[in-house]
């Protein structure tokens, strides 16, 4: 048992460190007048820049196998990474990944979908909520038919990250309906990949962040067999996968913000005086800031020990759900305070830390809600898949 | 040193550990306490490494970093390594009590005593002390060309260009090898250690030699120097906003400056 970060990830996260700060904070207030304006918060051209900057680092595809030109340095790393860059609201991603499910795909799929996505000349997205299903599958209504070699697809997907920009989706839809209710709906429905130029329609839903997910529309959208990815009604795993891979880095991003935020209020806590002393004098705002450094540890631990976990090839699914429980709400907390303890000016548009409480509320809903979370770590632990202690 | 038509560069960079330029100095029972601080290659030592790098990628040859201090130097050397540097060697002072840019250079001395080299690169100052005393001292006791400031260096054969910064003026300068140089901002822009750098730089060689196996006396190192107070600069005062007519306030800021200031 060693709990502390090797010195080749000490390395990385120190690294990343001074990327943020010497690349990405300096945009913070471009970020802020863009989105005000109703731009994008960041160009395409800016973010690929940025991204090429990084790949001259070799930050480039840091989870993607060694095989397809990635590093391949595993989870631990990966949150180190997600961390240090949620230390920033400019919405950065390095480049040189793709969707995990996407390698299960055949050779002239990953020709087609894969490599591109990788490259970053092609955008993806993945399609499973509806607007009567969430993490609820059995209530999925989107059908697809086979009609020769080809299936017609007919339904709406919404909230879908990354709907308005990708160039392809990879869609759930069920396949056969029988087998779709008679499992639960774990069987009978299966993940296609469609590319936009098949028909599907997207559009932009306003939220009360800057992240503005899609609603997608297809209509007699019909995608050729060949495009079928894993097996046909097999597609309930694929997309459990895919979220499931997606749901601890939501910690890792609260945790980030978090310590992010701290530093600020602690900065403001010295500076700022009321009646002759500064507030960081006064009992309120000290507890507010050690409960708040107590939290954001106890997270960031629950992260790590969720990729670790997976990086010693166990099923993290638990460690995962606790990882994006605990951590989306201490973040939602930590945000609360530390635009408390910023009083007016924390409420003003002056300084981020609104922006910050808008995105933080998303954390406790999406990549399943704080609901879903609990749900999954007492039905572990009730029918005994995990054992306390 | 040639290799056919290619010249095969031997470069060393000496390279100090600081404080991280973002740290808040704190003084406790007169030292300047390191509790809890954050360390970083001294950032002038930084455009050394790169420099080596470059011109190592150029010229062919090796860069090999060197740093005097303690034990958690190695953090920074690995780092060094992780940017692009071949080798890395740590000389352990800890045993040292009394240290300054003196015992510094001298060790550094005794250590190239009996190494080829072409090229010692280091940074124009430490950002902690700010001596700009180690290179210099260094290329004295080595009997080589000594360049500060430099802001760009072109090698051929053994023949060598340098632009240095003299003070907000430009000099260019032609020498020779073996130089010692140290790095003024300008002369490059560092690297990020790479990602596949990072991984590489644990199999690197990093070698830890005591200072007194280089068959150097305590004595003959000691501090020439004695530290007799260390404090913080006076807080920044509010500035004064001059009030009346545009004549007036001339005839207060020439008293200000001549009286308060003391600058005229």
């Amino acid at each position: 048992m060693h709990l502390r970060l090797t010195d080749e990830q000490q390395m990385v996260q120190k690294t990343i460190r001074k990327f943020v700060e010497k690349e990405l904070m300096p945009l913070e207030n471009d970020v802020l007048r863009n989105e005000r304006e109703g731009k994008p918060s960041l160009s395409a051209e800016k973010m690929h820049e940025l991204q090429m900057k990084a790949k001259e680092a070799g930050f480039w595809g840091i989870n993607t196998p060694e095989e397809y030109g990635g590093a391949d340095l595993g989870q631990m790393m990966l949150a180190i990474v997600q961390i240090e860059v949620a230390k920033t609201f400019v919405p950065f991603q390095f480049g040189g990944s793709a969707d995990n499910i996407l390698y299960y795909g055949n050779e002239k799929q990953k020709e087609k979908y894969l490599m591109p996505t990788i490259n970053g000349d092609k955008k993806s997205c993945f399609a499973m909520t509806e607007p009567g299903a969430g993490s609820d599958t059995r209530n999925i209504r989107m059908t697809a038919v086979k009609d020769g070699d080809e299936w017609v697809l007919n339904g709406e997907k919404t909230f879908i990250t990354g709907g308005n920009e990708a160039d392809f989706v990879m869609v759930i839809a069920i396949t056969d309906k029988e087998l779709h209710q008679s499992s639960g709906g774990r069987k009978g429905v299966t993940c296609f990949i469609a590319d936009r130029s098949m028909g599907w329609k997207s559009e932009y839903i306003d939220t009360m962040g800057e992240w503005g997910p899609a609603s997608l529309i297809f209509e007699n959208v019909r995608v050729p067999d060949e495009n079928v990815l894993g097996e046909v009604d097999g597609g309930y795993d694929l997309g459990l996968e895919w979220i499931g891979f997606a749901r601890w880095v939501v910690g890792a991003r609260a945790v980030g913000s978090a310590e992010r935020l701290l530093k600020m209020a602690i900065d403001y806590a010295n500076e700022r005086e009321t009646f002759g002393k500064p507030i960081g004098t006064r009992q309120a705002i000290q507890w507010q800031i050690a409960d708040s450094a107590v939290e954001i540890e106890a997270a960031k631990w629950l992260v790590l020990n969720a990729a670790f976990t997976l990086d010693q090839g166990e099923d993290n699914r638990h460690a995962a759900s606790m990882a994006k429980l605990y951590g989306s709400n201490m973040g939602n907390r930590v945000v609360d305070r530390v635009l408390q303890i910023h009083g007016g000016m924390g409420y003003t548009r002056e300084l981020p830390i609104e922006r910050w409480y808008r995105e933080a509320r998303l954390w406790r809903i999406y990549d399943g809600t704080d609901e879903i979370q609990r749900l999954i770590i007492s039905r572990n632990l009730l029918k005994g898949h995990v054992k306390v202690g | 040193m040639l290799e056919g038509e290619r010249i095969l560069m031997i470069i060393y960079v000496i390279l100090k550990r600081t404080f991280d330029t973002e740290e808040k100095i704190v003084i406790q029972n007169g030292k300047i306490s390191d509790d809890g601080a954050e360390f970083i290659i001294n950032p002038y030592d930084e455009f050394a490494v790169e420099e080596a790098i470059l011109l190592r990628d150029k010229h062919g040859g090796e860069v090999t970093v060197v740093s005097v201090g303690d034990e958690d130097n190695e953090k920074e050397l690995r780092t060094a390594l992780a940017m692009g540097a071949d080798n890395a060697i740590l000389i352990n002072n800890e045993e040292v009590e009394e240290k300054d840019q003196h015992t510094t250079a001298s060790i550094l001395a005794a250590f190239f005593e009996d190494k080829a080299y072409d090229l010692i690169l280091g940074g124009n100052v430490s950002n902690d002390n700010s001596t700009g005393q180690v290179g210099p001292r260094l290329a004295e006791q080595l009997n080589i060309p000594c360049v500060t400031t430099i802001t760009d260096i072109e090698i051929e054969g053994d023949m060598v260009t340098v632009v240095r910064d003299a003070e907000g003026d430009t000099e260019i300068l032609k020498t020779s090898i073996p130089l010692l140089a140290t790095a003024q901002q300008g002369l490059n822009e560092p690297r990020y250690p790479s990602l596949p750098g990072i991984m590489k730089a644990k199999r690197k060689p990093l070698e830890e030699i005591d200072y007194d196996e280089l068959g150097i006396d305590e004595d003959d190192i000691e501090s020439l120097t004695e530290t007799v107070t260390v404090f913080l600069p006076p807080e920044k005062q509010a500035g004064k906003i001059l009030q009346g007519e545009a004549a007036d306030q001339v005839k207060e800021l020439v008293t200000c400056l001549h009286k308060e200031t003391k600058v005229i």
